[in-house]
């Protein structure tokens, strides 16, 4: 069954998309998706003038930064938060909502991701020169369910299925182009400590270190070259007759605390590499650097290349579950760690054959080490549900809360935007119907930079999810899949028989 | 110092759970009281400050109580989960000989070594149902027993031959190919189909009609089989679609038609169940519900919608939930329960669906189930209420010992 989307359907989105051809609707296999799509994205209300501007007074708002605040109001204008407070006013012309029964509450960060992208792992070791942004798809579930789960900063990252994978992306889980999701491109670097397929572990390492040393005896070439006389700027200027140096700006003095290359500055940027400018920029300290890490052994050797190339400070860890282990070498680094979604470590002691579970967060709160919780699926690991495990492991609810929102906005160097609900911060707030942390409280509304983005109310697939209806206009679930639905073969229940012929429109 | 939050020393029950006439030993036996904020009974009580007091294996006292130093005291108390679907498969759990093996008895190949036991344990399970592997159709004969304990038939069980079991849908017959044109092997064999499935159960069941009246056709474990139909023996078979749950349903009425009694169905893994209730009600059969997904996706290309817990009580058919043996710790019977929850089930329902349901659908209700005086000393230890995201089972007893002790966690 195919989808499409009329005119009069596109410009319900609100959003229309720049470039309606590269929508990739083709992705929307099944009609399903359109009214999710629909409901996930159309649910802005018409009257809302589109600038970013609303005041909410709410029963409870949870600002992640201090006391709760009761029959508190939050004032956003043009996408920020200008005034939190039990009395704060807006403008007079700002649309005001009112919520005595729900409570506030930041939006959750995700702090890594491989999802709402096509194929994560570029296939070739060092790739650096690649962007997310170009496999990132506006209409994936993914983004879907991060709205209606209240997740609305998210870092989409290369999978750890390469040596350095390429630039990550962090975005909102809203537009219908990654520019309108946009929150801050070329969000990072990651590269994977652990072997990618077909690499042992030991030429993976190899392969990490060897990039840096061949990032190091290109810039030196290029510097040599410049020297010499020998690189093609000046080459092409001395054919046409110019002096070198006379047109062009110099370049920049290698930054950074690692290595240098003297004489950097006699390069232009621009002449370097665009495959090894992203690398330069890491060694420069100018972006994060993420590394996977899949078992403790692998924390050495990403600490190592961090601290030999000069990125260390800027470095995160990207961690499986095992590698609570390494939990004092990490501590010692003050590096801040990613963990897995997978918040229990289980492992067999091999003389008693009994298995040993370890719970990782607490055994990196202890250590003092900063730490951002994962999701790995939309309902059952959210993030939300991954705070409240901590707690019922003996966390502090603070320092839970604060894995799914400040620690990650901290690693993604956006502390000063996203994580609480505080004057400057970005217009990001979630409405609960009760404790964000219960198993029994829903996310009703999701606001992200003033602008409300999601309505549970209106969320048909939500609806399906819990309750199996199906939303309207759509074709019927497909059932075991083989389509083959026959189900009253003993033949006297005459009454059940005229549910076949739905099920085979399509 | 260890970092790990270690939970395995969980078979040093040295108490006789069985027998409460046991006399007391060195080491089982005594006196545990366990104190909670709130206890939760599952007989619709809820006590305040309340305290449990076990003794001999048995729940002596239920009452009022304010711990002293140095007691177990903890948020919250339930009797001890039950699940009825763990599937801690007894090993090689498929026996090969034949499609229909009624007369096979789980019991014959507990394993009690394997790391399920202490795993369902430490999460707050005390009891477990063991069924043959649902590669066959009718593959056998339940046991129901106790997680912990001595490493004996006699001290865990609970009910050996507790219900029989057998399988609607693919997976009896998902692997099987017919015996033609390639080399034969252990999938040569029948059924291939769905409807070969349904077939076999019928032929099943009419054979063992036939055998009652004519002792020449006679087959292993026909008797089994009349007792199901006469309902006395309860019936669990894994349906996760409507259609393996209207095939078992049809099939036992039709059934109902030629030996009194009626056969007491259990729906095993009954994800699709919120489609059809009125045909549960109609049969009055009970269901196992299947762990929850992310997305409702489970096996069978069954849908699980997030409710089906909540309609399925609403309409007043029997659930228990059940964890599928879970290795994530996330993802055992307690958080099932918060899903549950999530999913608009009331929280006694919630707590009767792990614990006094499941113990009622196969017959062992007498002894577990409830925190009442006389029944067994099987109690989970919560550090909060019950069911909540931010809780978890932090201490259990089994047969009144403290097995994992909530003073050892932070």
């Amino acid at each position: 069954m195919s989808v499409n989307l009329s005119t009069d359907q596109r410009s319900d989105l609100d959003h229309p998309a720049s470039n309606p051809e590269s929508t990739k609707m083709k992705h929307l296999s099944r009609a399903l998706a359109l009214s999710c799509v629909a409901a996930a994205f159309a649910a802005a209300p018409a009257a809302a003038a589109g600038d970013g501007t609303i005041v909410l007074k709410v029963g409870k708002v949870i600002t992640n930064a201090g006391a709760p605040i009761e029959n508190g109001t939050i004032v956003i204008e043009n996408g920020r938060i200008v005034d939190v407070g039990p009395d704060a006013a807006g403008r007079w012309d700002a649309p005001v909502r009112e919520y005595p029964d729900l409570v506030a509450f930041p939006g959750f960060v995700e702090a890594l991701t491989n999802r709402g992208m096509d194929r994560p792992n570029e296939n070739v070791d060092v790739a650096p020169f690649l962007d997310v942004r170009d496999s990132i798809d506006p209409v994936n579930f993914y983004f879907e369910d991060c709205l209606r789960w209240g997740v609305t900063t998210i870092n989409v990252q290369h999978g750890p299925g390469c040596v350095i994978g390429a630039q990550g992306h962090v975005v909102k889980p809203f537009g219908m182009t990654v520019e309108q999701m946009s929150v801050r491109p070329r969000s990072g670097i990651v590269m994977a400590a652990s072997p990618k397929g077909g690499k042992s572990r030991a030429t993976q390492a190899q392969a990490l270190r060897r990039a840096f040393s061949g990032l190091r005896r290109y810039l030196e070439g290029v510097v040599q070259e410049k020297r010499d006389g020998l690189d093609y700027a000046t080459r092409e200027a001395r054919y046409q007759g110019r002096e070198p140096d006379e047109e062009t700006a110099r370049g920049r003095v290698m930054a950074g605390s690692g290595w240098k290359v003297e004489g950097l500055e006699l390069v232009p940027r621009w002449e370097i590499d665009e495959k090894q400018e992203p690398l330069l920029r890491l060694v420069e300290g100018k972006v994060p650097a993420f590394i996977y890490c899949g078992s403790a052994m692998d924390v050495r050797v990403a600490l190592e290349v961090a601290t030999d190339n000069g990125f260390v400070d800027r470095t995160t860890l990207v961690l499986s579950s095992s590698c609570w282990k390494a939990a004092d070498e990490i501590a010692a680094a003050g590096v801040p760690v990613i963990l897995s979604a997978t918040l229990t470590a289980i492992e067999r002691d091999p003389v008693t054959g009994e298995e040993i579970e370890t719970f990782v967060p607490g055994v990196f709160a202890k250590k003092g080490v900063e730490f951002a919780l994962r999701s790995s699926n939309a309902s059952t690991r959210s993030l939300w549900y991954q705070a409240a495990a901590c707690i019922g492991h003996g966390m502090e609810r603070e320092a839970a809360l604060a894995a799914v929102t400040t620690a990650p906005a901290r690693m993604l160097g956006l502390e000063t935007r996203v994580g609480t609900l505080e004057k400057g911060k970005d217009g990001n707030v979630l409405l609960f119907s009760g404790d964000p942390l219960s198993v029994t409280s829903f996310c009703e509304f999701v606001f992200i930079e003033g602008e409300q983005r999601y309505d549970r109310s209106q969320d048909v697939r939500n609806t399906h999810l819990n309750t199996g209806a199906q939303p309207e206009n759509t074709a019927p679930e497909e059932g075991a899949g083989e389509g083959d639905d026959a189900p009253d073969e003993d033949g006297d229940e005459d009454d059940e028989e005229k549910e076949d012929e739905d099920g085979e429109k399509d | 110092m260890s970092l790990a939050i270690t939970i395995t020393t969980v078979l040093v029950c040295a108490g006789d759970v069985e027998a409460s006439s046991a006399p007391m030993t060195a080491t089982g036996g005594q006196n545990l009281a366990v104190y909670a904020d709130a206890v939760y009974t599952s007989t619709g009580k809820v006590i305040e400050n309340g305290m449990v007091r076990v003794r001999d294996g048995k729940i002596r006292v239920v009452s009022k109580g304010e711990a002293g130093e140095g007691d177990v005291h903890v948020a919250a108390v339930t009797a001890g989960m039950i699940d009825l679907s763990g599937r801690i498969s007894p090993s090689g759990d498929v026996e090969e000989s034949n499609e229909i093996t009624p007369h096979v008895r789980a019991t014959d190949a507990i394993d009690f070594f394997s790391v399920s036991w202490a795993r369902q344990l430490r999460s707050g399970v005390t009891t477990a149902m063991i069924s043959p592997g649902d590669e066959n159709v009718i593959s056998g004969l339940c046991a129901v027993l106790k997680t912990g304990g001595p490493r004996t038939l006699s001290s865990r069980t609970l009910a050996a031959d507790a219900a029989l079991r057998g399988a609607f849908g693919s997976q009896p017959s998902r692997r099987n190919h017919a015996a033609f044109g390639r080399p034969t092997d252990f999938y040569s064999r029948r059924p291939t189909t769905r409807m070969g499935v349904e077939w076999e159960w019928r032929k099943a069941m009419y054979d063992a009609i036939a055998a009652a009246g004519d002792p020449a056709r006679a087959f292993a474990g026909h008797e089994r089989l009349m007792e199901v139909l006469r309902g006395e023996l309860p019936l669990v078979v894994q349906a996760w679609t409507t259609q393996d749950i209207r095939t078992a349903v049809f099939l036992a009425e039709e059934m109902a038609a030629h030996v009194e009694g009626g056969v007491r169905l259990v729906i095993d893994a009954g994800a699709e169940a919120w489609k059809e209730p009125a045909l549960l009600v109609r049969t009055k059969a009970a269901v196992i519900l299947p762990p929850f997904d992310h997305d409702g996706r489970t096996s069978d290309g069954a849908f699980m919608a997030w409710n089906v817990a909540a309609l399925l009580a609403e309409k007043g058919v029997p659930i228990a939930l059940s964890s599928h043996n879970a290795g994530a710790a996330a993802d055992r019977l307690a958080v099932q329960g918060a899903w549950a929850r999530r999913g608009g089930l009331s929280f006694e329902d919630t707590l009767a669906a792990v614990t006094i349901a499941p113990a009622r659908m196969v017959g062992v209700d007498e002894r577990v189930g409830s925190i009442e005086v006389g029944k067994d000393g099987d109690l989970a230890l919560w550090n909060g209420t019950p069911f909540e995201a931010g809780s978890r089972v932090v201490g259990v007893v089994l047969g009144g010992e403290l097995v994992v002790d909530p003073r050892g966690e932070e």
